[in-house]
């Protein structure tokens, strides 16, 4: 009976002292927030505590000095092209390398994935000037289409090592009855990955979605084609004793994301955890 | 005859299918990094016609200390060590407490993870609002000399505020992956440590420890490639600064290249660093699993 009280009373202590851990950890985030809706001389004299009365004022000045709007449609746009590329490129790859096993497919699987080895900052020098050489720097799609190659090795791993858990029966089965490679791609290999799909697309948004430096080499040079990420750093770089502007622009910067990960939390989890324990 | 139509029908189908994405890998990886070889050999400024073939004159400077590549290296080997260490100690405390049930454990772990999601730019931009406005706001209402240390201005100083900023920013991660490990071990092989007497410390650190070994791999591997590469959070919150104290390996590769216009002697840095992440990150790798415990 002693026994249980004290444990119980141990439990407790520890909930409280995870939710202060918790409050503390969060607060930084909480600080933006509460930051971004104050006006300048708040920002300035009580930089630290709730506004005493919320103005939205910063938001629409903000909105629309960095075109809020037009710098998500280009985050969305690069992101959507780079995942549909990777996804696309790497599962058929994947495919074929773990069904037809010959010397040339072994070959190509460790070409591949190799360049998981190589890290971004040794090739970006030569990446600029290469991709200056065929024309994708300074463009949107452009970006888009160089994540794939960024993206194919790990998605192709991933992709790989879980073909080989799809029974072969299935597609021997499809090929028995007529159908041609890329049917069987399309109509029963595809459709299997579903679940792994998840994973590379969760960990690929991620990335792509908050990726600075690729973007900083790339497509920084024009207003038009800047990602939220990079008008941000500008921003904030030319707001920096503004710090209220300041602060809304990194709110409009991280928000989308959070949002996101409210509602599809589960998913991003779990995505995050398959792909570390396969990567 | 038939038979060798259609082998040689997949075989076209093999190269086919796998092509585009070889062409893309090679397009964005294998050949700038040939190029990045070729580059590290010469002396160039980006502008010039050609480059000037000059030996390995790059990789003499970088060694002898005269340019700032070797103390970006010194900087970045301290900072990975303190973050691989104590993001992977206070990610698994932090995973065992919330595997306990009580109600709110699900919002925390969500709590955890959301400065993770968020642009590491942004992160250091937080931060720096907090290093300067908040901590002297801090001070005045507390009077601690604690707040009011140079946490941004001072060499020493500006390493730790880098390193808990960096740490701060992706412990959600790895609570996740230990989170997932603990709970992959068997709850029958703990309770039979119980029945055996064992205490619940002798459980933790004999028992579960042992077993979270692929978790641990994986989290201490992952920490460790993320901590050699620093870069955003450092960019947006010292520069580098002061007086090149938190200048990384990374962010010196960056600087030579397209500040300084060494594309040279910044190729050459850039071949070092990746000899030297390769190097480690496999050592890390086959130590690590050499410890795992089979169940």
């Amino acid at each position: 009976m002693r026994r249980k009280t004290r444990q119980r009373l141990s439990h407790i202590i520890l909930v409280v002292i995870l939710t202060v851990i918790a409050l503390l950890y969060i607060y930084p985030v909480a600080l933006m927030f509460m930051n971004s809706v104050k006006p300048f001389g708040e920002v300035i004299a009580t930089p630290v505590s709730l506004p005493k009365k919320p103005t939205f004022g910063n938001y629409l000045y903000v909105g629309e000095k960095i075109q809020y709007f037009r710098l998500l449609w280009n985050n969305v746009m690069i992101t959507v092209i780079g995942i549909i590329g990777i996804v696309f490129f790497s599962s058929l790859a994947a495919y074929i390398c773990d069904r037809r096993r010959t010397k040339y497919t072994k070959f190509i699987y460790t070409l591949l994935i190799t360049p998981m080895l190589i890290p971004f900052q040794t090739i970006m020098i030569t990446l600029l000037k290469a991709m200056n050489i065929i024309h994708l720097n300074n463009s949107r799609v452009g970006l888009g289409i160089q994540y794939w190659g960024f993206g194919i090795p790990m998605a192709t791993f991933i992709f790989y090592n879980f073909m080989a858990t799809i029974p072969r029966d299935l597609d021997e089965a499809a090929t028995v009855d007529g159908a041609t490679t890329w049917q069987t791609y399309r109509m029963v290999i595809f459709p299997l990955l579903k679940s792994v799909t998840v994973t590379v697309i969760v960990l690929d948004v991620m990335w792509i979605w908050n990726d600075f430096l690729l973007p900083l080499l790339m497509v920084n040079s024009n207003n038009k084609t800047k990602t939220l990420v990079l008008a941000a750093y500008t921003f904030v770089g030319q707001m920096n004793t503004q710090w209220q502007y300041a602060m809304v622009g990194m709110v409009m910067a991280v928000f989308p994301s959070i949002l996101v990960f409210i509602f599809l939390q589960k998913y991003i989890v779990e995505g995050v955890v398959a792909g570390a324990v396969k990567g | 005859m038939k038979r060798s139509s259609m082998k040689k029908k997949k075989g076209l189908e093999n190269v086919l299918f796998t092509i585009p994405a070889v062409i893309l890998v090679c397009m964005v990886m294998y050949i700038p990094f040939v190029m990045s070889g070729y580059y590290s050999l010469t002396r160039w400024n980006g502008i010039a016609k050609q480059p000037v073939f000059i030996g390995l004159e790059n990789f003499k400077t970088i060694l002898s200390g005269s340019d700032s590549f070797l103390s970006a290296m010194w900087f970045t080997i301290r900072y990975t060590f303190f973050f691989v260490i104590v993001s992977n100690v206070a990610a698994l405390a932090l995973a065992v407490a919330l595997t306990k049930r009580f109600r709110l454990a699900n919002l925390y772990r969500g709590l955890f993870f959301i400065p993770y999601i968020m642009s590491m730019t942004i992160v250091g931009f937080i931060w720096k609002f907090i290093f300067t406005s908040g901590f002297k706001k801090f001070f005045e209402v507390t009077g601690w000399g604690f707040w009011n240390l140079s946490w941004l201005g001072n060499p020493s100083m500006a390493f730790w505020s880098v390193t808990i900023v960096g740490i701060w920013q992706s412990l959600g991660f790895y609570i996740v992956l230990y989170i997932a490990g603990l709970q992959a071990v068997p709850k029958d092989i703990i309770e039979a440590a119980y029945v055996d007497g064992a205490s619940r410390r002798q459980t933790f650190f004999k028992v579960t420890v042992p077993l979270l070994g692929p978790s641990m791999t994986t989290c201490v591997f992952m920490s460790l490639t993320n901590g050699l590469k620093v870069f955003d959070i450092i960019l947006a919150l010292t520069k580098g600064g002061p007086g090149q104290s938190t200048y990384s390996a990374t962010l010196s590769i960056y600087n030579e290249a397209f500040t300084r216009n060494n594309y040279g002697l910044g190729s050459a840095q850039a071949i070092l660093y990746f000899v030297f992440v390769l190097v480690i990150t496999q050592l890390t790798l086959k130590m690590m699993s050499r410890k795992e415990v089979a169940l």
